[in-house]
Parts: structure tokens; sequence; C-alpha cells
């Protein structure tokens, strides 16, 4: 970081209280799970304290309550007098020991766990906390009007603090040890709580893929770190992204280092569900809607972006100018690769979460390119003296980190917003189809996730249509709303690092193609759902939803909105580097005019044209395909409200006048490879069948023939031996006389004739 | 005064036929006769050499051993009370579930 020269601290007063941001749900982790065993079913517990969701929601609040007071204090002081470097609390002493390095050197070493907040620590932080309070309140709405979870709620919300204490730790922590725990803390987490319906294959099965994918990338995570550790004799960030110690390993070792990061890039491949370790994640809708927005918004996948981010010293450090360009360019590729192939397995999916989770994946990639894409400038220029530089440096790192934020709040919303949904859905399914409210009602065949049992919601649940609306044009980009801001950037910047290394077109033209794309299947997704008229009698009957569940949504849908006001106030800058303020030099409204005029009328023609073509692609082209495709009026006497109205008549009006025929591609091979996720899984399978299957043959051979054939040959030995001695046992006293009266005259003769 | 080489004899023959009945008799309270006379030969033994080296403690070993003797009889018949339940006889021939 560029501020890292200044070593002024201020004294700050609530970095004291940071751990209890940690333990606050850990220790309700416990309670909750405690008091489940104990009341399950009690009248109490289970009405008036949610069965433990009013125990998780103070808790999550207090987190949140202390998050902001360290985020708040942090942000006072990027007053450019009092800078507030990279501060690192005392440690809680947990493991003292020394390591020998050969010969008679010893180095002490405590692994001790310690906060560390910086820029990225205090974004992630907000978002965290801010998101796992808002999904805490839908999932009381969500979860505990079910009663397929009746009685077993308890484990979700002891699941799901255990989740957000790992996520918040992980952020906090002060070395990529403790990143590491906090982050298999996470992973357990996820397995559970995706296999909270255990009884269901499908859940069982999608729990432990989800396990075993990211098990993978945890496990380069692991051989990564110790790289690190081997070439820095530390993990604490203190030490590692110290100038001088950088300096030392980059004159022997910059290969080393690469690899090393290379193989923690590939534990946040796996974390973040990047190609080829995405498979999991689209399985992963099995979990509760709650447990999906955790996972996809809040999370476990930001953990991923957060670990690369975290890796922005070594990029940006002086000494290691240009030896990580190809990792870069490896971070951003995969990143391009995964945003297409996700959008174009996203067109075809009919469950409403699968859409949104294969968005996800789409999502995350553009902000592993926008990672790469920083990173590949910081490693590139000498953006220590070039102030230029410096600046689209900061912009680059920033707008990949403002699109996570984006992409977190939107993508929450959307989550929450499609629980919603299915929600309703389903209840109008119970109501329609069984008059008693029975509690095997998921032993039918109905799905309702499915968006061919939705259409023309809009006017029935209009908060939950305004949310998806607004979370979807935030996803799209369309101008000046939400990932709008974020995704220019990030666009414009592959496309400045494509000019000055041509192996960066392929993630460039990735994310340009792939903004038409996020435009075409948000917009399916939308109008499949909310326009149009229903799709059958059950999305006839869909009523409106509870206080519990539009909260959240109502608050996300504000948040989405006013990101331009995080535009405004330099996000880019200040959540990327110290040297700039909480609100930047100028004013909120100069900082405003200033970011339009930045978009809009660039002064550099490449970009001025490249902004409007994403525009076009992502604003016109996507959502107008997808209208000419799936756009229709609503049902005859509904109205949906006011703002929604003019998305439907133009989607009616496109849908009349540039109807096309899309069944020959739909019929297509692509389609249908597409519809198979590109048989990646498939593959996946065979391969593990071969590999695992042949494996386990040979280990089966060995394990009959070397083990059990030693073990067989002592148990026949020790037969021919026994049954040997066995014809001596005659059974009669007289004999066992007579042995011992000769065995003590052999005795008595043996030490007379030895004396 | 009897000379203690006599004494020491006749422990000799009365172990000697104590070793023999044990041998060839096949009632076991027989056999626990036969054991309890070759401690008494043993006992003899330890008077013996207790009066040939002028010495007491072969006196004291003495009266252990008969001690010890008379709490030995009691778990033997005891054993045989116990094998009797179980087979109806104490033959030592029929008596041979130890056999291989």
């Amino acid at each position: 970081m560029a501020g890292a020269e200044v070593t002024t601290t201020i004294n700050s007063q609530w970095l004291d209280f940071a751990p209890l941001i940690i333990l606050l749900p850990m220790v309700a982790f416990a309670v909750i799970l405690f008091l489940g065993r104990v009341f399950n079913g009690n009248p109490f517990w289970k009405n008036t304290l949610k069965e433990g969701g009013l125990i998780a929601l103070p808790v999550m609040g207090a987190s949140l309550v202390l998050s902001l007071l360290l985020i708040s204090e942090f942000l006072e002081g990027f007053n450019p007098l009092k800078v507030f470097d990279p501060e690192v609390v005392d440690k809680i002493a947990w493991v003292n020991t020394a390591v020998w390095n050969g010969g008679s050197t010893v180095t002490p070493v405590s692994l001790g766990f310690g906060i560390y907040v910086d820029h990225v620590t205090v974004m992630l932080l907000f978002v965290a906390a801010f998101l796992c309070l808002l999904i805490n309140t839908f999932s009381i709405g969500y979860m505990n009007t079910d009663p397929i979870n009746d009685n077993r709620n308890h484990r979700f919300y002891a699941e799901f603090v255990l989740f957000c204490s790992g996520m918040l730790g992980m952020v906090l922590a002060d070395s990529f040890l403790w990143l590491f725990i906090f982050w298999e803390i996470m992973g357990l987490c996820s397995y559970l709580l995706i296999g909270f319906y255990y009884e269901r294959p499908s859940a069982a099965s999608a729990a432990k893929k989800a396990f075993m994918t990211t098990r993978i990338g945890d496990v380069f995570l692991m051989i990564g770190l110790v790289m690190l550790w081997d070439l820095f004799g530390s993990l604490d960030y203190a030490v590692v992204f110290n100038d001088a110690n950088i300096e030392a390993v980059a004159e022997q070792s910059a290969g080393t280092l690469q690899w090393a990061l290379g193989l923690m890039f590939i534990g946040a491949v796996g974390k973040s569900a990047q190609f080829p370790l995405h498979v999991w994640l689209p399985d992963a809708m099995e979990g509760p809607t709650p447990v999906s927005a955790l996972i996809h918004a809040a999370t476990m996948v930001n953990a991923g972006l957060y670990l690369v981010a975290r890796m922005f010293p070594f990029f940006g450090a002086e000494a290691l100018h240009g030896d990580l360009e190809d990792l870069a360019f490896i971070i951003a590729a995969v990143g391009g690769i995964t945003a297409v192939m996700a959008a174009a397995i996203a067109f075809v999916q009919m469950d409403l979460k699968k859409v949104l989770a294969y968005s996800t994946m789409s999502q995350l990639a553009y902000i592993f390119t926008g990672l790469g894409c920083a990173m590949y400038l910081a490693n590139t220029l000498d953006w220590h003296h070039d102030k230029d530089a410096h600046y689209i440096v900061v912009v680059a790192f920033g707008a990949a980190l403002f699109h996570l934020f984006n992409h977190a709040m939107a993508k929450g919303m959307l989550f929450m917003a499609s629980g919603s949904v299915i929600h309703e859905v389903h209840h109008a399914h119970h109501h329609l189809h069984h008059d008693d409210h029975g509690d095997d009602h998921h032993d039918d065949h109905f799905d309702a996730q499915s968006m061919e049992n939705m259409g023309g919601l809009a006017s029935k649940m209009p908060i939950t249509a305004t949310a998806m609306l607004v979370g979807s044009a935030s996803i799209m980009g369309l101008p000046l709303i939400g990932g709008f801001w974020s995704k220019e950037g990030i666009i414009a910047n592959a496309w400045r690092v494509a000019q000055d290394d041509p192996r960066f077109f392929l993630p460039a033209t990735c994310v340009l193609l792939g903004a038409a794309m996020t435009g075409f299947y948000m917009s399916r997704m939308w109008l499949k759902t909310f326009a149009g008229k229903p799709n059958n009698e059950v999305a006839a009957h869909v009523g409106p939803t509870n206080t519990w569940i539009k909260t959240p949504l109502f608050i996300l849908t504000f948040v989405t909105l006013s990101s331009v006001i995080f535009a405004g106030m330099g996000f880019t800058h200040w959540a990327s580097d110290s040297s700039y303020a909480f609100l930047s030099e100028k004013n909120l409204l100069e900082g405003i005019v200033y970011e339009m005029e930045h978009a809009f009328a660039n002064s550099d023609a490449f970009f001025f044209i490249l902004t409007y073509v994403a525009i076009f692609l992502g604003a016109v082209v996507g959502p107008g395909l997808a209208m000419a495709l799936y756009g229709g009026k609503l049902a005859d006497g509904e109205e949906a409200k006011p703002w929604m109205r003019p998305v439907i008549q133009l989607s009616s009006w496109v849908n009349k006048r540039f109807h096309f025929d899309n069944s020959a591609f739909a019929e297509s091979s692509l389609a249908t490879a597409l519809e198979h996720r590109l048989y990646i899984d498939e593959y996946y399978d065979k391969a593990m069948v071969n590999i695992v299957a042949g494996f386990s043959n040979k280990a089966a051979e060995a394990d009959s023939e070397v083990i059990d054939g030693t073990i067989k040959a002592i148990e026949s030995g020790s037969q021919t031996l026994s049954s040997i001695v066995r014809s001596m046992t005659t059974g009669s006293a007289r004999d066992y006389i007579l042995m011992v009266a000769v065995g003590t005259l052999a005795i008595f003769m043996l030490v007379w004739g030895v004396a | 005064m009897i000379d203690p080489a006599l004494v020491s004899a006749l422990s000799a023959l009365m172990f000697v036929i104590g070793l023999g009945g044990a041998f060839t008799r096949k009632n076991a309270i027989i056999v626990l006769m036969c054991i309890e006379l070759m401690l008494n030969a043993a006992n003899m033994q330890f008077a013996a050499a207790a009066v040939h080296h002028g010495d007491t403690t072969g006196w004291v070993y003495t009266l252990f051993a008969i001690a010890i003797a008379a709490s030995e009889v009691a778990i033997g018949l005891a054993i045989f009370l116990a094998v009797y339940g179980q087979h109806e006889t104490i033959s030592l021939d029929d008596v041979d579930v130890l056999k291989n």
C-alpha cells in the first residue's frame, strides 16, 4: 500500500472490542444449540424466541454495531493528518513454539490471534456483518413459517451464526493461518447448511459435493501457505507484507513466491466457485434459501475474493515489479472464462435459484477479472512514484472491490427475493392442493423453484418484484444503478490492460461479452417470474409475503439504489488506498458529478466508446432479446406498481414487435450442452470414477494380498504351533502332577549341576 | 534324641510315598492326601534341619507350613465339591475337560 511508509497509528478505542465481533456469534452458536436441544418443542421457545432466531438476531446486530464503530473509527483515520495504517492489536497467544532452522538456529514462533484492519477488511467487514443481520431477519420470516422446519430451526440458527462468526473472523484475522482456520469453519458450516434437509438424497449429495470440491482448492491453499511460511518464516500479515521482507524474498525466490500465491489462488477458485472448481455452487441451491443468500452474497464466495485481494501487497510491492504478471493474467483469465461460461449456462436454467447461482459465478468472475487486472497494473506500473499510475492502480483495485460490494448487496437481495417468491409459490400450491396443512408436502413433485410455475407475479408481490427489478438492474449494470459503477470500471480496466499486454484481450473480450449475456439472463429471469400471465393456477394464487421477509428487501433496495452515492464519495479510491480520504477532497455532489462525467463523457476517445458499447450491450441488447422472447402483459385486472408498469409495457411491446422463434436454438446441441452444464459435472464424475475406482481397486488388492496376507500367515502359523502344544494337554490331573514333578526335578538338577 | 539323619530319611520315604500315590491313584481325595503327605515330608525335613543346625528358624517354617496346609486342604475339598457338582464324580480319569 502506498501509505506503508507512514507509521503513525491512532489509538483505537473500538479495536479492543473487535474480537467480540467474532466471539459473540461463536458463543451464540453454543447457546442456541444447547437451548434448542433442551427446549425443543417448547411453545415459548418456538413462538416467542423463534427457535433461536431471536437469539441470533441481537447477536448479529451487536456484531454489526461493533463493526460499524470500528469502521467509522477507521474511516476517520483517513484524515491525512492521522493516517491509520494496518493496526495490529496485542495477540491472544495460542501456540508459542520454536522452529528449528537446521544447525543451531531456532526461530521463536507465536501463532496468536490478532486483529488486522485495513481497507479491504473494512469493506468486507461491513458487507458480511450487514448482510448477516439482514439474512437473519429474512430467515425468521422464511424458516419459521414452513412446517417442514419445525423443531429443527435451532440447528439452522446455530450453524448460521457459526458461519457468520467464521466469515467475520476470516476478515478480521491478522494472519493467513487464522484466515485459513476461519475459512475452514465456513467450509464446515456450508456443508452442514447445504445439507440442512439431510433426509433428501439430493441435499446430502450436494453438501458432500460442495465440501469435497472446495476441499480440493483448500489443499492447494494449504500447500501455498506452507510455501509462504517457508519463504517468510511467518504467515502474519505484518511480516509477509513488510516491504523489507518482501524485498529479501524477491531477491532469492520470486518464482517460488509466484507459485505459492498461485496455489493459494486455487483455494480461492474453489471457494468462490470459479472454473474449473465451480461445480458445487449450483447444487448448493439444495439448501434453504437463506443459506443460498448467505453463501452466495455475504460470505463464502466472497472469501475467495478476499483472499486474492489480500495478496495485493505482493503484487504492489516495488521489489516484485514485473515478477507476478503471469499470475495476474491467470487470475484475470480464470475470471473471464468463468464469466462467459456461467452466463451461458444461466441462459437455459429453469430453476429460479440456479439462474442466480450461475449469475453469482459470472459476477464473481468479473471481480476476479477486475482484481487480476488491478494486480497486473500494480505489478507492472511504477505506481509508487508516478502519481497518474498510482491513480490508475487504485481505481482498478477499487473498482473490483466496489463490484464485490455491489454484487453482495444486490445478490443478497435477489436471493432473498427469490426466496420470498419460492416461499409464496409453495404456500399457494399448498393452499390449492392440500387443504390440510400436512407435513408431507415435500413428497409431491411440485417444484416451487421452477419458473414454469411462476409468471405475472409483479402485481401480487410488489415489494419482492421491485427488489428483484432493482437487484437485476444492478447486476446487469443498467446506468446509474448499483453495479453499473463498478462493472464499467472493471470492463474499462480490462481493456486498459489489454492495450499493454495482448494476452489480456481474452478476459477483456469475455467481460464485455458477459455484459450482454448478463443483461439477457437477468432480464429473462425477471420477465419469466414477474411479467406476462401466470403460467398456471398456482402462480395465479400467490399472495404477498410477511414483514420479516419484506424488511431486508426494502433496506437492500435502497442500499443498491444509493450505490451512486458511494461512487460519489469516491468509494473506488478510499476502499483501496489510505492516501484517499473517506469523502475524497470533493464534497458529495461534486463527487457524483465527477463520477458521472468520468463515466459518460470520458475524455479518452477509446474509453468513451467502450463505455457506450458496454451500456448498449448490457442495457439494450441483452434485455431486448429477453423481452422479445419472454416479455408480456400482466393478466387482465392485474396492475403492477407505477414504477414497474413501464418495464412490463415495454417488454410486451418488444415481445409483440420483435418476437422471433428461438426453437431452433433451443433444440440445438449447444442448448442441450448448456442444460447439461457443458457436461463438466459428467466429465468430473467419469474422471473421478476412473481415477478413484482404479486407485481403490489397487488399494483393495494391496489390502487383501499384503496386509491380510501377513495377518493370515501369523494366524495359520500360530494355529499349527498350538495344535502341537495342544497334544500335550491330556486333561488328566496325574499327567500334570507328573509334569510338575519332572519339571521341578529338572530345575533342581539344573541348579545343582550348575552350582 | 533321634538322629536328624534318620528323620531326614523318613521324610524322604514319606515324600516318595506321597509322590507315588499322587501319580497313581485316581480318587481325588486320595491324591489330596498324598499331596498332604509330601507337604508333611517337607515339614519333617525342616524339623530335621533345625535340629541339625541348632537353629529355630526351621521350626517356625514348620508352623507356617502346617497352617498353610490346613487352609489348602479346605480349598482343595471345596474344589472337589464344586467338581462333583459339575461332573458327578471326582475320579481324575473322568475329569479331563482340559484335554486338547
